[in-house]
Protein backbone atom coordinates (compact mmCIF):
# COMPACT_ATOMS: atom_id res chain seq x y z
CA UNK A 1 0.00 0.00 0.00
CA UNK A 2 1.26 3.40 -0.83
CA UNK A 3 0.25 7.22 -0.39
CA UNK A 4 0.66 9.99 -2.88
CA UNK A 5 0.26 14.02 -1.22
CA UNK A 6 -1.36 15.63 -3.78
CA UNK A 7 -1.56 19.04 -1.72
CA UNK A 8 -0.67 19.72 1.13
CA UNK A 9 -2.03 22.85 4.02
CA UNK A 10 0.94 23.11 6.01
CA UNK A 11 1.90 25.66 8.36
CA UNK A 12 5.61 27.40 8.73
CA UNK A 13 6.42 28.93 11.83
CA UNK A 14 8.93 29.82 14.00
CA UNK A 15 11.23 32.45 15.20
CA UNK A 16 13.65 34.69 13.15
CA UNK A 17 17.01 33.95 14.89
CA UNK A 18 19.40 36.60 13.30
CA UNK A 19 22.83 36.03 14.44
CA UNK A 20 23.78 37.64 17.30
CA UNK A 21 24.28 41.43 16.16
CA UNK A 22 22.37 41.22 13.21
CA UNK A 23 18.95 40.99 14.79
CA UNK A 24 16.10 43.09 13.24
CA UNK A 25 15.41 46.13 14.84
CA UNK A 26 11.54 45.96 15.87
CA UNK A 27 11.35 49.75 16.45
CA UNK A 28 12.79 50.91 12.62
CA UNK A 29 10.50 48.22 11.38
CA UNK A 30 7.53 49.80 13.43
CA UNK A 31 8.82 52.92 12.42
CA UNK A 32 8.03 52.14 9.16
CA UNK A 33 4.91 50.82 9.30
CA UNK A 34 4.02 53.95 11.56
CA UNK A 35 5.42 55.95 8.54
CA UNK A 36 4.00 53.96 5.44
CA UNK A 37 0.19 54.36 7.21
CA UNK A 38 0.69 57.76 8.10
CA UNK A 39 1.38 58.95 4.14
CA UNK A 40 -0.66 56.23 2.77
CA UNK A 41 2.17 55.02 0.68
CA UNK A 42 3.56 51.59 -0.36
CA UNK A 43 5.81 49.89 2.61
CA UNK A 44 9.17 51.10 1.74
CA UNK A 45 12.07 48.51 1.02
CA UNK A 46 14.21 48.95 4.61
CA UNK A 47 17.12 46.66 5.89
CA UNK A 48 15.43 45.23 8.29
CA UNK A 49 12.81 44.26 6.10
CA UNK A 50 16.10 43.10 4.25
CA UNK A 51 16.91 40.83 7.15
CA UNK A 52 13.51 39.14 7.76
CA UNK A 53 12.50 38.77 4.00
CA UNK A 54 16.12 37.34 3.19
CA UNK A 55 16.18 34.90 6.54
CA UNK A 56 12.75 33.14 5.55
CA UNK A 57 13.34 32.66 1.94
CA UNK A 58 16.98 31.38 2.95
CA UNK A 59 15.61 28.92 5.35
CA UNK A 60 12.26 27.85 3.45
CA UNK A 61 14.54 26.89 0.61
CA UNK A 62 16.75 24.87 2.52
CA UNK A 63 14.55 23.20 4.80
CA UNK A 64 11.73 22.95 2.39
CA UNK A 65 12.59 22.89 -0.73
CA UNK A 66 10.65 26.10 -1.58
CA UNK A 67 11.51 28.67 -3.27
CA UNK A 68 10.17 31.61 -2.58
CA UNK A 69 9.80 35.35 -4.44
CA UNK A 70 7.85 37.99 -2.80
CA UNK A 71 5.39 39.42 -4.05
CA UNK A 72 3.56 42.66 -1.90
CA UNK A 73 4.26 42.87 1.85
CA UNK A 74 3.08 45.90 4.25
CA UNK A 75 3.02 46.56 7.73
CA UNK A 76 -0.35 46.70 9.89
CA UNK A 77 -0.95 47.90 13.74
CA UNK A 78 -3.89 46.72 15.92
CA UNK A 79 -5.58 48.60 18.70
CA UNK A 80 -6.08 47.01 22.30
CA UNK A 81 -8.87 44.14 21.74
CA UNK A 82 -9.54 44.73 18.09
CA UNK A 83 -10.26 41.70 16.02
CA UNK A 84 -9.85 41.63 11.97
CA UNK A 85 -12.43 40.95 9.64
CA UNK A 86 -11.60 37.58 8.02
CA UNK A 87 -8.84 38.12 5.86
CA UNK A 88 -8.02 36.44 2.37
CA UNK A 89 -4.80 37.00 0.50
CA UNK A 90 -5.79 35.39 -2.78
CA UNK A 91 -8.23 36.92 -5.41
CA UNK A 92 -10.66 34.28 -6.09
CA UNK A 93 -10.97 36.05 -9.32
CA UNK A 94 -7.45 36.41 -10.02
CA UNK A 95 -5.71 33.36 -9.16
CA UNK A 96 -3.19 33.84 -11.81
CA UNK A 97 -2.08 37.02 -10.04
CA UNK A 98 -2.51 35.80 -6.35
CA UNK A 99 0.08 34.70 -3.91
CA UNK A 100 1.11 31.54 -2.74
CA UNK A 101 1.73 31.93 0.76
CA UNK A 102 1.37 34.70 3.58
CA UNK A 103 3.70 35.35 5.92
CA UNK A 104 2.77 37.47 8.99
CA UNK A 105 5.82 38.22 11.73
CA UNK A 106 5.37 40.09 15.18
CA UNK A 107 7.48 43.27 15.25
CA UNK A 108 5.59 43.99 18.37
CA UNK A 109 3.15 42.35 20.27
CA UNK A 110 2.06 41.49 23.19
CA UNK A 111 -1.23 38.82 23.64
CA UNK A 112 -1.73 38.50 19.84
CA UNK A 113 -3.50 35.30 18.12
CA UNK A 114 -3.98 34.72 14.78
CA UNK A 115 -6.80 32.07 13.81
CA UNK A 116 -6.15 30.42 10.44
CA UNK A 117 -9.24 29.06 9.02
CA UNK A 118 -9.09 25.66 7.09
CA UNK A 119 -11.03 22.47 5.18
CA UNK A 120 -9.97 19.27 6.25
CA UNK A 121 -12.26 17.35 2.93
CA UNK A 122 -15.72 17.78 4.08
CA UNK A 123 -15.30 18.77 7.45
CA UNK A 124 -15.56 22.93 6.10
CA UNK A 125 -14.62 25.81 8.58
CA UNK A 126 -12.09 24.22 10.80
CA UNK A 127 -9.69 26.31 12.75
CA UNK A 128 -6.60 26.54 14.21
CA UNK A 129 -5.32 29.23 16.76
CA UNK A 130 -1.78 30.45 17.37
CA UNK A 131 -0.02 33.15 19.42
CA UNK A 132 1.96 35.30 17.51
CA UNK A 133 4.87 36.60 19.39
CA UNK A 134 8.02 39.21 18.97
CA UNK A 135 10.06 38.32 16.48
CA UNK A 136 8.20 35.02 15.06
CA UNK A 137 6.64 34.55 11.82
CA UNK A 138 3.69 32.28 10.67
CA UNK A 139 3.48 31.38 7.14
CA UNK A 140 0.67 29.50 5.53
CA UNK A 141 -1.40 28.41 2.29
CA UNK A 142 -2.89 32.81 0.85
CA UNK A 143 -5.89 30.47 0.12
CA UNK A 144 -6.45 29.97 4.12
CA UNK A 145 -8.70 32.97 5.66
CA UNK A 146 -7.47 34.13 8.81
CA UNK A 147 -8.27 36.36 11.85
CA UNK A 148 -5.80 38.60 14.11
CA UNK A 149 -6.69 38.90 17.44
CA UNK A 150 -5.88 41.38 20.11
CA UNK A 151 -6.15 40.91 23.43
CA UNK A 152 -3.80 43.41 24.67
CA UNK A 153 -5.29 45.67 26.77
CA UNK A 154 -2.32 48.95 25.99
CA UNK A 155 -0.47 49.99 22.66
CA UNK A 156 -0.67 48.94 19.99
CA UNK A 157 0.40 45.95 18.11
CA UNK A 158 2.73 45.72 15.15
CA UNK A 159 2.49 43.09 12.36
CA UNK A 160 4.64 42.74 8.98
CA UNK A 161 3.01 40.72 6.30
CA UNK A 162 4.95 39.36 3.25
CA UNK A 163 3.21 37.52 0.55
CA UNK A 164 5.11 35.33 -1.90
CA UNK A 165 4.66 33.01 -4.82
CA UNK A 166 6.63 29.94 -4.93
CA UNK A 167 8.42 29.07 -8.15
CA UNK B 1 34.14 36.07 -10.06
CA UNK B 2 34.68 34.74 -6.69
CA UNK B 3 32.03 32.84 -4.83
CA UNK B 4 31.09 32.84 -1.19
CA UNK B 5 28.45 30.68 0.64
CA UNK B 6 26.22 32.03 3.28
CA UNK B 7 26.21 29.84 6.24
CA UNK B 8 23.12 29.24 8.99
CA UNK B 9 24.12 29.39 12.45
CA UNK B 10 23.75 25.19 12.58
CA UNK B 11 26.61 25.46 9.18
CA UNK B 12 24.72 24.63 6.53
CA UNK B 13 25.11 26.46 3.13
CA UNK B 14 21.85 29.12 2.74
CA UNK B 15 23.00 30.73 -0.51
CA UNK B 16 26.25 30.82 -2.95
CA UNK B 17 26.96 34.31 -4.08
CA UNK B 18 29.67 35.31 -6.68
CA UNK B 19 31.27 38.82 -5.79
CA UNK B 20 32.79 40.89 -8.62
CA UNK B 21 36.91 40.70 -8.39
CA UNK B 22 37.49 44.11 -7.41
CA UNK B 23 35.81 43.40 -4.21
CA UNK B 24 37.68 40.59 -2.63
CA UNK B 25 40.98 42.37 -3.43
CA UNK B 26 42.72 43.89 -1.05
CA UNK B 27 44.96 47.75 -1.01
CA UNK B 28 47.68 45.92 -2.99
CA UNK B 29 45.54 44.42 -5.40
CA UNK B 30 45.62 40.71 -3.88
CA UNK B 31 42.60 38.71 -3.83
CA UNK B 32 41.73 38.28 0.47
CA UNK B 33 38.84 36.16 1.52
CA UNK B 34 38.21 38.89 4.38
CA UNK B 35 38.06 41.76 2.11
CA UNK B 36 35.29 39.41 0.46
CA UNK B 37 33.54 39.02 3.80
CA UNK B 38 33.50 42.22 5.04
CA UNK B 39 31.74 43.66 1.38
CA UNK B 40 29.13 40.53 1.75
CA UNK B 41 28.10 42.02 5.30
CA UNK B 42 27.70 45.66 4.24
CA UNK B 43 25.74 44.60 1.45
CA UNK B 44 23.61 41.51 2.50
CA UNK B 45 22.85 42.04 6.14
CA UNK B 46 24.63 38.75 7.31
CA UNK B 47 28.05 38.83 9.49
CA UNK B 48 31.02 38.88 7.78
CA UNK B 49 32.75 35.46 9.47
CA UNK B 50 29.77 33.64 8.16
CA UNK B 51 30.30 34.29 4.41
CA UNK B 52 32.85 31.28 3.41
CA UNK B 53 34.82 31.58 0.03
CA UNK B 54 34.31 28.48 -2.05
CA UNK B 55 36.09 27.09 -5.44
CA UNK B 56 33.59 26.94 -8.29
CA UNK B 57 36.58 24.69 -9.58
CA UNK B 58 36.67 22.10 -6.79
CA UNK B 59 34.90 18.94 -6.28
CA UNK B 60 36.00 15.87 -4.30
CA UNK B 61 39.37 17.53 -3.06
CA UNK B 62 40.80 17.93 -6.91
CA UNK B 63 40.37 21.38 -8.96
CA UNK B 64 38.95 20.72 -12.04
CA UNK B 65 41.52 22.76 -13.82
CA UNK B 66 44.98 21.17 -11.84
CA UNK B 67 44.98 24.24 -9.50
CA UNK B 68 45.01 24.41 -6.11
CA UNK B 69 41.33 22.45 -4.51
CA UNK B 70 39.44 25.16 -2.00
CA UNK B 71 37.63 23.65 0.82
CA UNK B 72 36.88 19.98 -0.78
CA UNK B 73 34.34 21.34 -2.47
CA UNK B 74 32.26 24.03 -4.15
CA UNK B 75 29.54 24.93 -1.64
CA UNK B 76 25.90 24.04 -2.86
CA UNK B 77 22.73 25.24 -0.98
CA UNK B 78 21.87 22.47 1.76
CA UNK B 79 25.48 21.75 1.94
CA UNK B 80 27.61 21.59 5.65
CA UNK B 81 30.21 23.30 6.47
CA UNK B 82 32.83 21.61 8.15
CA UNK B 83 34.83 24.05 9.80
CA UNK B 84 37.47 21.82 11.47
CA UNK B 85 38.47 20.04 8.44
CA UNK B 86 37.56 23.05 6.22
CA UNK B 87 35.37 21.21 4.28
CA UNK B 88 31.90 21.89 2.63
CA UNK B 89 30.09 19.02 2.75
CA UNK B 90 27.28 17.72 0.11
CA UNK B 91 24.52 15.95 1.73
CA UNK B 92 24.76 12.52 3.12
CA UNK B 93 23.48 9.81 0.80
CA UNK B 94 22.40 7.15 3.01
CA UNK B 95 22.39 7.01 7.01
CA UNK B 96 25.70 4.28 7.10
CA UNK B 97 27.97 6.33 4.93
CA UNK B 98 31.05 8.12 6.24
CA UNK B 99 33.14 10.46 5.56
CA UNK B 100 36.26 10.27 3.20
CA UNK B 101 38.03 13.40 4.48
CA UNK B 102 40.77 13.46 2.04
CA UNK B 103 38.68 13.41 -0.58
CA UNK B 104 35.84 15.38 0.51
CA UNK B 105 33.07 13.09 -0.47
CA UNK B 106 31.28 10.06 1.08
CA UNK B 107 31.73 6.62 1.17
CA UNK B 108 29.82 3.42 1.88
CA UNK B 109 30.90 1.73 5.62
CA UNK B 110 32.14 -1.35 3.13
CA UNK B 111 34.58 1.00 0.57
CA UNK B 112 33.57 2.01 -3.14
CA UNK B 113 31.64 -0.12 -5.40
CA UNK B 114 33.88 -2.77 -6.75
CA UNK B 115 34.90 -2.42 -10.39
CA UNK B 116 32.93 -3.62 -13.53
CA UNK B 117 34.68 -6.68 -15.12
CA UNK B 118 36.17 -6.39 -18.70
CA UNK B 119 33.50 -8.76 -19.96
CA UNK B 120 30.38 -6.17 -18.15
CA UNK B 121 32.28 -3.38 -20.28
CA UNK B 122 32.27 -4.43 -22.90
CA UNK B 123 28.58 -5.49 -22.56
CA UNK B 124 28.12 -2.07 -21.39
CA UNK B 125 29.91 -0.99 -24.84
CA UNK B 126 28.20 -2.66 -26.83
CA UNK B 127 24.43 -1.71 -25.18
CA UNK B 128 23.67 -5.42 -24.39
CA UNK B 129 23.41 -4.76 -20.83
CA UNK B 130 23.64 -1.54 -18.15
CA UNK B 131 25.47 -3.18 -15.11
CA UNK B 132 26.28 -0.61 -12.43
CA UNK B 133 25.80 -1.25 -8.53
CA UNK B 134 23.92 0.57 -6.27
CA UNK B 135 24.27 0.77 -3.18
CA UNK B 136 21.31 -1.54 -0.66
CA UNK B 137 21.27 0.12 2.59
CA UNK B 138 19.44 -2.54 3.77
CA UNK B 139 21.79 -4.95 3.38
CA UNK B 140 24.77 -2.84 3.58
CA UNK B 141 26.03 -4.27 0.27
CA UNK B 142 26.80 -3.17 -3.54
CA UNK B 143 24.23 -5.09 -5.23
CA UNK B 144 24.99 -5.43 -8.86
CA UNK B 145 22.28 -4.58 -10.95
CA UNK B 146 21.52 -4.88 -15.38
CA UNK B 147 19.12 -2.08 -15.84
CA UNK B 148 18.42 -3.03 -19.56
CA UNK B 149 17.17 -6.53 -17.72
Amino acid sequence: MQKKVLSEQALYYGDVSMPKGFEINPDKLKSDILQTSIENKDFKFSKNFDKLNNFITDHIRVKYGINLVNQSMWGNFYKPFSNTEPLLEVDPVDLKNSPDFVLLYGVQLKNCFIKIFYDDNRRKGRSWDMELKNNMFVMFPSTNMYIVKNKKSEDLNFIQTITYEYI
Amino acid sequence: MAHFAKISEDNIVLQVLAVDDKDVKNENNVETESVGQAYLETHNNWPANMWIQTSYNTFNNQHRNGGIPLRGNYAGIGHTWDQDNQIFWPVKPFASWVKLISEARWQSPIGDAPELTQEQQDQNAANTHWWFYSWNEDNQSWDLTNRLA
